[in-house]
């Protein structure tokens, strides 16, 4: 990055000038906070993390988890330990954390364990190698899957592997399955930095609603999707097109309806996906967007999008 | 009487106060986010995900020491007032429809780029086109600390936007600069768990205690994300300086 002096100084002078202003007008608005419309606001807020330390001489089990994890991973290890309760409305989740910390107070590495101390999450945070060259994708899948086992996952073969641009490494996954049917976003993921070495271990479960006694089928579920599309498109200069209705458990959400939004994040339900692509204008601007239809009821409990 | 002198004495220091220019920087941020669009207008339905993008951007640029974090969601996201404003800027964050398209020189020239509100009422257009090209001949020689594209395509390695912000396409940068992006077409649902992680990360813990980059590994490490295909996984992918910490600062700051 080159900096232009001229430039430099006209953004420091204008962000001054703006604060100036600012206090001129009103001492008690400094910070201009945007303004919502309520009912658009509403349910839609932000979320919070909560933690609470873990002494090393009272969790001591937590602790031993930690360094049996690091070490399978071969993570680095750090001066001190920190470990922590953690609510974190960010992801709906509960858990205890250990971080290892180096001797300049930089987080070397993070270890998450759920309410059943159960892996959820390990990751090396120190900063990836230069590496001119790359692990093979064999080469990396072998690793991973030696590393998930020594951390006490249970995997088998990857569902995929994937070149990673971001490290240059690769990230391998195994999606996760419930009574034969996929978990959506729900997998084990591993990151294999260009090296070989381990960047990270992450299981990404979430909690799934008893399966419904009957189900509609996927004809019915097909007419469900197309009375609302119809309905969606009346009227105007788009439409939509059903490319695809298959089973996943999914979780239920606001996509569509701001009046679902919740604090807390409801089981994951078995769903038929309508997956739709949209014609006319709307396919300039929205790529693809999925239904998600109860199995049971045949209700829209949420869906997805990609701008 | 004495309450009364008491209070007296404290509205000339707050006077005095305010009629003297304080010295303290601001450090402006702004949060734009597409939602016209995405209404029922256009749709058919009402998409909350750039409303819940934009509520997460606008707090925890706060969090970290933006101010003032200003902007818009819906019809004040025009490309005049993206324009208009940028200069000013230490932190950007765009949640819109984007791709990497190809430039006015024609392929394989790129010149990336996303899509402004269309406003009240309105679908978008390619119109609505905000460019890379449009952006650098307004920020150039300028720097900037945190650049979000919370859209499609713009983190893959030929995007043109990173340029725009005078952030070059490196993760060994020496100046308090970072960019994100995505490399593919990504489901809302991801990038909001990923934002919503990356900002759980360097918001966590003491203040401005952990880096930019390691937030990005964290939210990249917790898995989670839908694939839009097999050919198009969800990917993040930043560049900028390793060490920064998001602490708003010029680049003498330090």
């Amino acid at each position: 990055m080159r900096l232009s002096g001229t430039a430099v100084n006209v953004k420091w002078a204008a962000g001054t000038a703006a604060v100036a202003v600012c206090l001129i007008a009103s001492a008690g608005h400094i910070a201009a906070a945007p303004q919502f419309s309520g009912s658009e606001h509403a349910g839609l807020g932000t979320p919070t993390r909560v933690e609470t330390a873990l002494a090393a001489d009272a969790d001591t089990a937590l602790f031993a988890r930690e360094v049996e994890t690091r070490d399978a991973l071969g993570f680095p290890v750090g001066v001190k330990r920190i470990g922590r309760h953690v609510l974190d409305g960010f992801e709906h989740a509960e858990y205890d954390e250990v971080t290892e910390v180096d001797s300049a107070g930089k987080v070397q590495a993070v270890t998450q364990f759920d309410s059943r101390g159960h892996l959820r999450a390990a990751a090396r945070l120190d900063a990836a190698p230069a590496s001119k060259s790359r692990v093979t994708r064999d080469g990396a899948v072998r690793s991973a899957q030696k590393s998930a086992r020594a951390a006490g996952l249970d995997i088998g073969t990857p569902t995929s592997t994937q070149a990673d641009q971001a490290t240059g490494g690769w990230t391998v996954h195994w999606a996760r399955m419930q009574a034969g049917v996929r978990v959506r976003g729900d997998e084990t993921r591993v990151q294999v930095w260009p090296d070989g070495r381990i960047q990270s271990v992450a299981r990404a479960e979430h909690d799934l609603a008893a399966a419904p006694v009957q189900r509609i089928g996927s004809d019915a579920a097909r007419q469900v999707a197309s009375a609302n599309l119809d309905s969606w498109s009346a009227g105007r200069n788009s439409g939509y097109a059903i490319q695809n209705v298959y089973l996943e458990w999914v979780g239920p959400n606001a996509a569509f309806d701001p009046d679902r939004a919740t604090a807390d994040e409801a089981p994951y339900r078995l769903a038929w996906v309508a997956e739709v692509k949209p014609f006319g204008d709307a396919a300039n601007y929205a790529w693809l967007i999925s239904l998600f239809i109860d199995a049971g009821d045949g209700s829209i409990i949420g869906g997805d999008l990609v701008e | 009487m004495k309450r009364a002198s008491a209070w007296l004495v404290s509205m000339l220091i707050a006077a005095s106060t305010l009629a003297v220019p304080a010295q303290v920087a601001a450090y402006d941020a702004h949060v734009w986010s597409n939602s016209d669009a995405f209404k029922a207008t256009c749709l058919g339905f009402n998409d909350t995900y750039p409303q819940q993008h934009y509520n997460l951007s606008v707090a925890q640029f706060a969090k970290l020491g933006y101010s003032p974090v200003l902007g818009a969601l819906g019809p004040g996201f025009t490309r005049s007032a993206f324009l208009a404003n940028v200069l000013a800027d230490y932190a950007v964050y765009v949640h819109s429809h984007g791709d990497n398209y190809w430039a006015a020189s024609g392929a394989p020239n790129i010149d990336s780029g996303f899509l402004q509100d269309p406003g009240a009422g309105n679908c978008n257009s390619s119109k609505d086109m905000v460019r890379s090209s449009s952006i650098k001949a307004v920020t150039q020689g300028s720097f900037y600390n945190i650049v979000i594209m919370s859209t499609c395509m713009l983190g893959s390695n030929s995007s043109t936007m990173p340029a725009a912000f005078e952030i070059a396409k490196t993760k060994q940068a020496a100046d308090y600069e970072f960019y994100l992006g995505y490399v593919y077409h990504t489901w809302d649902s991801s990038s909001l768990r990923f934002e919503k992680a990356f900002w759980s990360y360097i918001n966590g813990g003491a203040p401005h205690s952990r880096t930019l980059a390691a937030a990005f590994a964290y939210a990249a490490s917790i898995g989670g994300y839908e694939a839009v295909s097999a050919s198009e996984p969800f990917q993040a992918n930043w560049w900028g300086n390793p060490t920064y910490d998001g602490t708003p600062l010029r680049p003498a700051g330090r």
